[in-house]
């Protein structure tokens, strides 16, 4: 049908060609600014469900039976001493790239301070974050695509898996009821994510003034 | 976290489907909108609104279904305006004139009926299959091949015999604001 001489005709007297994909990240971020379609939401299937009612069950029984130094130990589980932090710190690194010729910064915790659980981790997110915007910009300079597109791939990836927005009017060391099995930075409900988003956005349609501004600015060195 | 998961989860979503914004806004333009743009980025804002209802393996036929009704609405509003109806397409506001346009091919699409140009426009124009196209229109995928086939043998015996038809060829993005 497509070599229909009628509908090639046709095609030909086409006034406006078939674009090329157009990016507009501002009007992406305008749109998605406001609210999701709420019908996305992920709700338990009834499968789920009962696994879940199983699991609360059991966890219930667990906390009525145990100890006091257990109780303890599950009540007030927020925050942990500079050993776990460097511990959380050092087991990150095995799950996060670093860009080439990047390494990991030693951090010092100090020996009196606590910590709050996941912190090390969280650095670690940071560290990774920056390194790879910081390899994105001179990527950039030396107009090497593939070392772009590998940044970017990163970044992404880090947005997506990486990291968490705290819910509206949370506390600061508010943490997830139950953290993802993987390190994690938490972003204050301020839009700040949505900026990061946005710069990457940018720098990937040619504007990298804002990401070289973030390497700069969060860079540990 | 479930909620924050869910936005992330939308959003990702949402990026496949905000890549179609210049095909949308093309497809406004050539059914003569005034301001495809604005329109193609009021779609895509519909389509955020009801993720859920576009379709994620091919959310091209909804989002051109969704302007196909803003033109249609655009349309409306512009003919009341002038205190007129839409029912006759000369009325509707000006569209830009593709300069290469055939007068006779123009001509022959005129003399077909809307829902016939609909059919050849979907392919020809926005490279849908017919499928897609079905989907925009809102029918089945059998009906719409049908509907194809008789429109391009109108077309082409138009093509071969003009009609003895006077009036001045229209734009061709004028031709579908009317609706099926």
């Amino acid at each position: 049908m497509k070599n229909d001489s009628t509908l090639l005709r046709l095609r030909r007297a086409n006034p406006y060609p078939l674009p090329a994909t157009v990016d507009d990240p501002a009007l992406l971020a305008r749109i998605t600014a406001g609210p999701p379609d709420s019908r996305l939401r992920i709700r338990p299937t009834p499968r789920r469900r009962r696994g879940l009612v199983l699991a609360l069950s059991l966890a219930v029984m667990v906390l009525l039976a145990s100890t006091a130094y257990a109780l303890s130990t599950w009540v007030f589980p927020s925050f942990v001493k500079p050993e776990v932090t460097a511990l959380e710190y050092r087991r990150a690194q095995r799950e996060l790239p670093l860009p080439p010729g990047y390494s990991w910064p030693v951090l010092h915790f100090a020996q009196n301070s606590v910590t709050g659980k996941g912190a090390g981790g969280g650095h670690a997110v940071l560290i990774s974050q920056n390194a790879w915007e910081c390899y994105w910009v001179d990527a950039i300079r030396k107009d090497d695509r593939a070392a772009q597109r590998q940044a970017r791939r990163h970044l992404e990836a880090l947005l997506a898996h990486n990291m968490i927005v705290a819910p509206r009017g949370a506390p600061e060391d508010w943490r997830p009821a139950s953290p993802p099995n993987r390190p994690y930075a938490v972003w204050a409900y301020d839009g700040g994510l949505a900026w990061v988003r946005g710069t990457y956005e940018l720098a990937a349609a040619g504007d990298s003034r804002r990401l070289a501004q973030s390497c700069r600015a969060n860079s540990p060195r | 976290m479930t909620l924050e998961a869910d936005r992330l989860s939308a959003e990702e979503r949402f990026r496949t489907v905000f890549a179609h914004l210049g095909a949308v806004s093309q497809f406004a333009r050539r059914r003569g909108s005034k301001d495809a743009d604005a329109l193609a980025a009021e779609v895509m804002t519909i389509a955020w609104r009801r993720l859920a209802d576009v379709p994620a393996d091919d959310p091209v036929p909804w989002l051109y279904g969704t302007a196909r009704n803003l033109v249609l609405a655009e349309a409306r509003l512009s003919a009341q305006a002038k205190g007129s109806s839409i029912r006759e397409p000369d009325q509707v506001a000006a569209a830009p004139e593709p300069s290469e346009l055939d007068p006779q091919l123009s001509q022959a699409l005129r003399s077909l009926s809307r829902l016939d140009r609909e059919a050849l426009l979907l392919i020809a124009w926005e490279d849908l299959t017919p499928g897609q196209a079905a989907r925009v229109l809102g029918i089945n995928a059998g009906a719409f091949r049908v509907r194809l086939l008789r429109a391009r043998r109108r077309l082409r015996a138009r093509l071969e015999r003009p009609a003895a038809d006077d009036r001045p060829p229209a734009a061709l993005t004028q031709l579908d604001v009317e609706g099926t």
